[in-house]
């Protein structure tokens, strides 16, 4: 069996525990919605000034998907050492192939929140985006980028005492050239543009991301 | 059938520099080896170093099979059936949905009727195993945890206080368990109950930072 079937059998698991039990899910998009709410209340379609407001908009876009994301991603690998499951697991299935599974379902639950926070940020700050593609392909790029930072990090702090507080450290440095490139790409994607060399970072962090995650992987869960 | 040989050679293991045990050595190929000793000396860590879960401070363990080529990693991750008091499973799963996960996950088929097989060998009544996990009592998640150390039917087995929770069925099921495995290749059993050593054919006796071996 492939790697890819095995890393989806992973996936498939952790994304029928979610269904049932519904707590990354629920943080994450309550999250999204009360950020979301927040700021229209807060500014409103008319409360940037118009030469500012591509900017502005984009950083609130990327802000809310990744605090968002920030209280359900670190889950991944933090939930089975809390659980107990990470001792079966590790046994059975080698660390790479669980690092994929769950970076799968970050990525896909990423998505999942983009899907429900876009539409919410076009119609209350009256949003406008003039290259939808752009758009799409900023979110896959960041959102694939953030999915296997985030389940390597959660890697990483599963085990440690203080996760929460060495996440956050550890994901700071990490995480920043990310968003700081992501939120170029939308502002270049809301003008109407398509931002090549914004996305041509993004998928060369991906890239570095994911040799690293794959390379790193069992250093950072097994024993 | 060709025969495995799981061996310790020259075991040490400190935790923060105090030892907790050293120049632990043995082999096994077939047959009960009991694991005893007080709480604290080592038992648990010693299997979870066997099974691949934890490594030693300094030493090696080998698992060799008759006739065959070195195994992958993969392969001797899958060699060694465990179970201890500290493995869960995933309570919002079923028994047969957990064991269908690990099968597909380890790159194995996932016969569903062989895994109901499995699992009533254990005794688990076929209504319970299409319940979730965290709905089960202490006993019938103990016979999960059996099911889980012989899923990829290893040649080695090792357990650690498997008895735990179990009533007198459940205990004789496990026995069953054992009795077939040993002939199969060398079971290492941990316990703090010396009925629980039904004829062991080697003995660990662990004694903090010593061992006895007879």
């Amino acid at each position: 069996m492939s790697a890819l079937a095995r890393a989806w059998a992973v996936c498939a698991k952790d994304a029928t525990q979610e269904l049932r039990r519904k707590v990354a899910m629920v943080a994450v998009f309550f999250f999204a919605a009360t950020a979301l709410t927040l700021v229209s209340f807060a500014i409103g379609p008319f409360g940037l000034p118009a030469a500012d407001r591509p900017a502005l908009e984009a950083a609130l876009l990327w802000i809310i998907l990744f605090f968002a994301a920030a209280t359900g991603l670190p889950r991944a690998f933090v939930a089975e050492e809390e659980a107990g499951t990470g001792l079966a697991l590790r046994k059975t299935v080698p660390a790479v192939v669980v690092l994929a599974g769950k970076s799968l379902f970050n990525f896909v639950l990423f998505l999942a929140m983009a899907l429900i926070t876009i539409p919410g940020f076009l119609i209350l700050l009256d949003w406008k985006v003039n290259s939808p593609l752009a758009i799409a392909a900023t979110m896959l790029a960041g959102g694939y980028g953030l999915a296997v930072v985030s389940t390597f990090l959660s890697a990483l702090v599963a085990r440690a005492g203080q996760r929460n507080v060495l996440f956050v450290l550890i994901a700071f440095p990490l995480i920043l050239p990310l968003l700081l490139t992501a939120i170029s790409a939308t502002i270049v994607a809301t003008a109407g543009d398509f931002p090549t060399t914004p996305l041509r970072v993004l998928l060369a962090y991906d890239g570095a991301a994911t040799c690293g995650a794959y390379m790193l992987a069992g250093v950072a869960w097994e024993d | 059938m060709p025969t495995t040989t799981i061996a310790a050679e020259n075991l040490d293991k400190s935790f923060s520099g105090t030892p907790l045990f050293s120049g632990l050595s043995f082999s096994a190929s077939r047959g009960l080896v009991a694991v005893s000793g007080r709480n604290g000396s080592g038992k648990t860590t010693l299997l979870k170093i066997l099974a691949g879960l934890a490594r030693p401070t300094s030493g090696r363990v080998h698992i060799e099979t008759e006739g065959a080529a070195a195994l992958t990693p993969s392969e001797r991750r899958l060699a060694v059936g465990w179970a201890g008091p500290d493995l869960e499973l995933y309570g919002e799963l079923s028994a047969v949905e957990n064991l269908h996960f690990f099968r597909k996950a380890a790159g194995r088929e996932a016969d569903t009727a062989d895994l109901v097989r499995r699992l009533a060998a254990v005794g688990l009544a076929e209504e319970a195993m299409r319940r979730r996990v965290e709905e089960y009592s202490t006993g019938m998640k103990q016979r999960l945890r059996i099911a889980f150390a012989t899923l990829f039917d290893p040649p080695v087995l090792v357990l650690d206080e498997p008895m735990v929770g179990l009533d007198v069925e459940g205990r004789e099921t496990v026995y069953r368990v054992l009795a077939a495995a040993r002939e199969r290749g060398p079971v290492l059993l941990a316990s703090n109950d010396e009925r629980d050593f039904v004829d062991p054919d080697q003995r660990i006796e662990m004694k903090g930072s010593r061992r006895r071996g007879a």
